[in-house]
């Protein structure tokens, strides 16, 4: 009964989150709104009882990435005047929502038409760290080393492209 | 949920809270006074309550009226009132509940059930501290950014890119320290050091890490912008750095924040390198086997000691010079019959315990108490580290800073990670 009020809460913040993150002009309330939103999607995973998800959410995201980037709007000093004067933004999102309404019903109606399917209801255990690095290094091992060389050769470019330039004379 | 389940529980909560503060309290006092030691001066010793001065304590509650009640004001050119009062809730709340996941004592077992002594009684154990301190980083951030002043926006620039940066070697010294245990769960950590090593030596984690230990230390260091890391502030290039807009209690906050969490990553420290609430050689079993002859040698010690330290009260709590009825020689008087009256205290405890024979759930008690006791002594050894180092070394230059985190630090918690995994995988 708890989990299930505690779900709808972290579900509205979360949502809640995202509106304030596309709706607040100046950079650093985007940020933050989307902290908030990491967050209770942290506290969604921890209802699932992914423990490893809502430690890696928090540190991961809330804690390095947006740190990060709250620290470069900060390092910049991004202003609401920095940022480019969107015209017409309100008929934009008019129009926009016209144009996906009819995609969205068509979704909806995919989903309420779909076949239930087979649920198993796996135990309390199944996302702490244990069994979540079983299956990873046992079932997942390739692949998992192949997204950890793609991330190396990202950090490594981005080193290359961000590195000192020669002075040429 | 049976009463007992509830009481423990807010017996456990309480103990979260409420330790970390008092720790405040302590670690102020041990900051002024061990400065005081350190510089061969007294330090604060002038603030009493009827002439009671608790040896300097009582400097700490007038601090704390004046920060209370000094004029708490925002200044008017700050645009972000919002981020300018989160940012010290930010910092003192991370700091405090990253205490949460931090065995003080044994799981105990009532009555058939076990109780994890955690505050919160997760198993993510070590990644929750890991996300406090990476959440600590915003209110440093916030404070530093809507402060809208030149000396706050460096600061917050300077203890942000530190923070973040010595956050790197502190994971990859806590990988190492996985790969030996086996496991994220403080808990399960803590026990594993109460093994013995040859036989005789604690399985402590600074004896199979001397490496890790070093490298984690310092980023802890670091991760609380302690000196020689305290590049949030520098009075001649920055004067406060990111508070220097607060006043007041917002102030304080940063303040206590502080030395929250000095204390919650000391008892990390403790927890993850020096065997946490463990007694070198006794392990928790042991002491609940030998429960007896353990409360008489405590009663046998504890007059000894008390009879020491009430001389050193006696001799040190003089005045200097001649003055008639010395108000210091009556003060402490009071504080050594204190100190017999608690000594008897606890005498009569351990004695009905001798005597009475009491059941496994009063020997099981015992023992959890003094692995607090075991535990908050080690914290209080390792804070008292903190305010060595502090008051010995000087701050760095900012650029020897990131050299150190990066080309140092770095490269030797990923050779630890890499030695640490070889050795365990040719003995396992």
């Amino acid at each position: 009964m708890l989990s299930q009020w505690l779900f709808y809460a972290f579900a509205t913040v979360s949502v809640l989150g995202a509106l304030g993150l596309i709706l607040s002009r100046h950079p650093m309330n985007g940020a933050m709104w989307f902290v908030v939103t990491l967050v209770s999607l942290a506290g969604l995973y921890s209802l699932l009882s992914a423990s490893l998800l809502f430690a890696l959410q928090l540190i991961v995201y809330a804690g390095a990435i947006m740190s990060l980037i709250i620290f470069i709007i900060m390092f910049l000093n991004i202003q609401p005047a920095d940022i480019p004067d969107e015209k017409g933004k309100w008929a934009y999102l008019l129009g926009g929502c016209l144009a996906v309404t009819p995609i969205g019903l068509l979704l909806l109606k995919i989903v309420s038409t779909l076949p239930g399917g087979e649920i198993d209801i796996v135990g309390n255990g199944f996302g702490n760290v244990k069994s979540v690095g079983m299956v990873l290094f046992r079932d997942w091992l390739l692949p998992f080393e192949i997204v950890s060389i793609l991330l190396l050769v990202a950090l490594v470019g981005a080193v290359v492209l961000a590195g000192k330039k020669e002075i040429t004379q | 949920m049976s009463q007992l389940d509830i009481l423990l529980v807010v017996l456990r909560v309480a103990f979260g809270a409420f330790i970390p503060i008092c720790f405040i309290a302590i670690g102020v006092w041990m900051e002024r006074r061990g400065a005081g030691f350190i510089q061969d001066r007294l330090g604060p010793n002038r603030c009493n309550i009827f002439g009671f001065r608790f040896g300097g304590l009582v400097q700490n509650l007038a601090d704390g009226v004046k920060l209370i009640f000094k004029e708490d004001m925002i200044a008017g050119h700050i645009p972000h009132r919002f981020y300018f009062v989160l940012a010290p809730v930010l910092v003192f709340f991370t700091a405090l509940v990253s205490f949460a996941a931090i065995p003080f004592a044994d799981t105990l077992v009532l009555g058939g059930r076990s109780y994890i002594m955690q505050t919160i009684p997760f198993d993510i154990g070590i990644l929750w501290f890991l996300a406090c301190t990476g959440f600590a980083v915003y209110g440093i951030i916030l404070a530093g950014w809507s402060s809208h002043n030149k000396y706050g926006i460096l600061g917050g620039l300077r203890s942000a890119a530190q923070v973040i940066a010595y956050e790197i070697p502190m994971g990859l010294a806590v990988v190492s320290l996985l790969v030996v245990y086996g496991t994220v769960n403080l808990s399960e950590i803590a026990r594993f050091q109460g093994q013995l090593l040859f036989g005789f030596i604690p399985m402590w984690g600074v004896i199979l890490q001397p490496l890790g230990v070093v490298i984690f230390i310092v980023a802890a260091f670091a991760e609380t912008n302690r000196t020689p890391f305290d590049f949030a502030e520098g009075e001649s290039e920055i004067v406060a750095g990111f508070h220097i807009e607060y006043s007041s209690m917002k102030f304080g906050m940063f303040f206590l924040g502080e030395y929250v969490a000095m204390f919650a990553s000391s008892a990390i420290i403790v927890t993850l390198f020096f065997g946490g609430y463990q007694i070198p050689w006794l392990a928790t079993e042991t002491m609940v086997a030998y429960a007896q002859p353990i409360a008489i040698v405590l009663m046998l010690l504890l007059p000894v000691i008390t009879y020491y330290f009430t001389n050193w009260i006696r001799k040190n709590n003089v005045s200097h010079y001649y003055r008639p009825n010395d108000p210091l020689v009556r003060e402490a008087n009071v504080y050594i019959k204190i100190c017999w009256i608690l000594a008897a205290a606890v005498e009569l405890i351990l004695l009905t315990l001798v005597v009475i024979n009491p059941s496994a759930d009063g020997v099981r008690i015992f023992v959890v108490l003094l692995q607090m006791a075991t535990f908050l002594l080690k914290a209080t050894i390792m804070c008292f580290v903190y305010v060595w180092v502090r008051w010995t070394l000087p701050r760095f230059r900012y650029d020897q800073l990131q050299k150190l985190g990066w080309q140092i630090l770095l490269p030797m918690s990923l050779v630890n990670i890499f030695i640490t995994s070889a050795v365990v995988v040719a003995l396992s």
